[in-house]
């Protein structure tokens, strides 16, 4: 503990990280699935205001607006998978980009619409100015007790009749589908189950920041997200785990840099991704790593002995 | 490495200052800070630390790099003053927050918690302080906004400050000002709603243009990183407004102006904080001719008060640049903190929020200063109307 604080990874940059593990496995979840989907910044703002306003304006405690968070998003991402799922890589992702800005934009006139249909002024999402003076009241167990569930979940995931078709799905659809596999069945449950994630980590982060707006949950989180899978590997589900934590971490580690932060940060991502395209957590890429670092010293002695 | 030589060139000019009244042993004192008021203290450590917290890398740097300079012009002047005593040293450990929530949380709880610094200056934008105040306030560290102008900033506890006037301190008296001295009877209201600040500006211009009974014959909304606003300055443009009231901020700005004009229209454009800005001024040239601005500073007040005037010449001789409200802001915001640290004659965060809760009649660049007893600033807003591309006093040129 002592040695994380002193090289800048205080409490809560310790809550951050657990936050982005948890977004990362629910980026995990879709791209494992073989679904490029963008929808989990959105999915995390349902969660966020849904739990804030179960807290905050119904006086309910964390757990139930946790829970509520999750069941809104979750029940919510049945209507949009059904029709969003049918499609496939970079078209997948317009559309869920697409949904991403649907909620900001519902979210942000929510009181206007909700007042001229109701006649009253509603005062529930607070358009651009955002929900604040939330309380914080998540505290590092709940996360670390959350992540720690989320993994058993994975890991039984990973053994289960279900979690092979999940990696079928991926691999190929029509083979999965003439193997007996419910592919559309499996699509939608796995990005309800990533919603269902993604929402969680919204309500837990909300009660951590205070404060939230509906510009939170735009592209560039939907962006980070993804990163936190990417970046860590997608080969195991604790790749997102790791990626979470080290895009989360390592801009405040950084800090003594001072105004080169940004460029040692930049730097150190530029080299992962160059030499680990398979991101962080792949052994196969590190064996690939060793082998072209040694390979090539290799090569230089042949050709020392041959000329 | 440009910031490296700024700074380098601040003490490259300071450094005949301080060698030639150091062999006279005696010092220029600069005209900003309580001299008589406040004791040279004497309980002071070698150095007191201070944290500042302003975005000084993405989109926010264009403001937070101004404040980052201000605020090391207006510690370097101190200490070469010897403010806080003869062997006391200010130390700023500055702390980005790129405009992030979750940085300036994390900014906030390294200096006050780990650094254990005496208080915080910034974060740079309003929703940053919601989220990272908090933490000051928890651990009973004041913090002082510099460029905070939301509503509600000071109702999170009462180590939180703000020298930076909210809105509602600016518009209503620019509004009051322009109603009583254009005749304005009915606007039109134009506004960006997906934006914290341009939204708490239009909700105070519209409680204020309610206040002097002025008919809104119309709002459009934009939202931010928008280009064309014809569509709805055409709807807002034929309702034949005496005036157009816009909530933008500067980068919308500067199109609405360009824009209103080219559709024809001539009348008075009355703009809140955003449009404050010596970029909107130069970018929309003539058209510019008309434009109503309520601010805290401006660079081209014709009435500067003599520190202003010290500190525009000090900043462009450091900067070679010209400062905007936000420079001006965060320098008095500086010399603020160290005046209640030089009164409090402590390290003590509390007996530092006392001192400076208790400062009154402050000279300083944005005039005579105060705090009110919720900690906001008090000081005169300017009204000003754009005349041959300049800012003039909106009464002095109206009045006439």
């Amino acid at each position: 503990m002592e040695f994380l604080r002193s090289i800048g990874i205080t409490e809560i940059v310790m809550q951050f990280m657990l936050i982005n593990a948890i977004l990362g496995l629910s980026m995990y979840l879709v791209l494992y699935t073989g679904m490029f989907s963008l929808a989990n910044a959105g999915f995390m703002s349902i969660g966020a205001y849904t739990g804030v306003i179960l807290t905050q304006n119904f006086d309910q405690p964390l757990w139930v607006g946790l829970l509520g968070g999750m069941a809104v998003a979750g029940v919510l991402a049945v209507p949009i998978g059904l029709p969003v799922l049918r499609l496939k890589d970079i078209y997948l992702a317009i559309a869920t980009i697409g949904f991403g800005e649907v909620v900001r934009i519902l979210i942000l006139n929510f009181d206007t619409l909700a007042g001229s249909l109701t006649g009253e002024s509603v005062r529930l999402t607070r358009g651009a100015l955002g929900i604040t003076g939330i309380p914080k009241i998540t505290e590092t167990w709940h996360l670390a007790a959350f992540l720690v569930v989320t993994g058993f979940i994975m890991i039984r995931l990973h053994r289960s009749r279900f979690g092979r078709a999940m990696a079928a799905v991926r691999q190929d659809e029509p083979a999965a589908a003439n193997m007996g596999i419910n592919v559309v069945y499996t699509k939608n449950m796995v990005f309800i189950m990533s919603a269902v994630l993604a929402a969680a980590a919204g309500v837990l982060k909300a009660h951590l920041t205070r404060t939230i707006s509906p510009g939170d949950y735009g592209f560039d989180q939907a962006v980070s997200i993804l990163a936190f899978a990417v970046l860590g590997g997608t080969s195991t589900w604790v790749g997102p785990l790791v990626g979470g934590f080290v895009l989360t971490a390592l801009p405040e580690v950084l800090r003594d840099f001072k105004q080169y932060r940004g460029i040692v940060n930049g730097s150190i991502l530029l080299l992962v991704i160059v030499y680990l395209p398979g991101g962080l957590v792949n052994p196969a890429g590190w064996s690939q790593l060793w082998t072209r670092l040694r390979g090539k010293k290799q090569g230089d002695t042949l050709t020392a002995e041959v000329s | 490495m440009k910031k490296l030589l700024s700074i380098l060139m601040v003490f490259a000019l300071l450094l005949p200052v301080t060698a030639a009244f150091g062999q006279d042993d005696m010092m220029e004192q600069p005209l900003v800070g309580f001299w008589e008021q406040c004791p040279t203290p004497e309980n002071l450590p070698e150095t007191v630390n201070v944290g500042a917290i302003f975005g000084l890398s993405e989109a926010v740097a264009v403001y937070g790099t101004a404040q980052q300079n201000a605020v090391q012009l207006a510690v370097d002047e101190i200490n070469a003053s010897h403010y806080l005593g003869e062997s006391t040293t200010l130390v700023v450990m500055f702390e980005d927050s790129a405009g992030n929530r979750d940085q300036a949380i994390a900014a906030m709880t390294k200096l006050v918690e780990e650094d254990g610094v005496v208080a915080v200056l910034g974060p740079t934008l309003s929703s940053e302080a919601f989220a990272a105040d908090p933490v000051a306030q928890e651990n009973s560290t004041v913090v002082m906004g510099v460029s905070n102008t939301a509503n509600g900033i000071t109702e999170m506890g009462d180590y939180v400050f703000r020298d930076s006037l909210p809105e509602g301190a600016v518009i209503p008296g620019t509004i009051a000002q322009a109603a009583e001295i254009l005749g304005l009877a009915k606007v039109g209201l134009f506004y960006g709603n997906d934006d914290d600040f341009t939204v708490s500006g239009y909700e105070v211009f519209k409680a204020a243009l309610e206040e002097n009974s002025i008919e809104i014959l119309g709002e459009e909304t934009f939202a931010k990183g928008d280009v064309d606003f014809n569509a709805q300055l055409t709807n807002l443009i034929a309702a034949e407004p005496d005036a157009l009231v816009v909530s933008a901020l500067a980068a919308e700005a500067t199109q609405i102006i360009l824009q209103a004009r080219a559709l024809g229209y001539e009348g008075p454009i009355i703009g809140g904080n955003g449009f404050n800005s010596p970029a909107v001024l130069r970018d929309s040239g003539a058209d510019s001719e008309g434009l109503i601005v309520g601010g805290a500073w401006n660079y081209g007040n014709p009435n500067p008060s003599e520190s202003s005037v010290q500190f525009v010449e000090m900043y462009e001789a450091a900067y070679e640049m010209s400062p905007d409200q936000f420079a001006a802001q965060a320098y008095t915001g500086a010399w603020l903190m160290a005046t209640a640290i030089r009164c409090a004659d402590s390290t003590d965060r509390t007996d530092v929020r006392d001192a400076l809760a208790g400062i009154a009649d402050f000279d300083s660049p944005l005039g005579v200063f105060s705090f009110d007893e919720d900690r906001n600033p008090v000081h005169d807003p300017i009204a000003q109307i754009v005349v041959e591309g300049k800012f003039q006093p909106l009464a002095l040129v109206m009045g006439e």
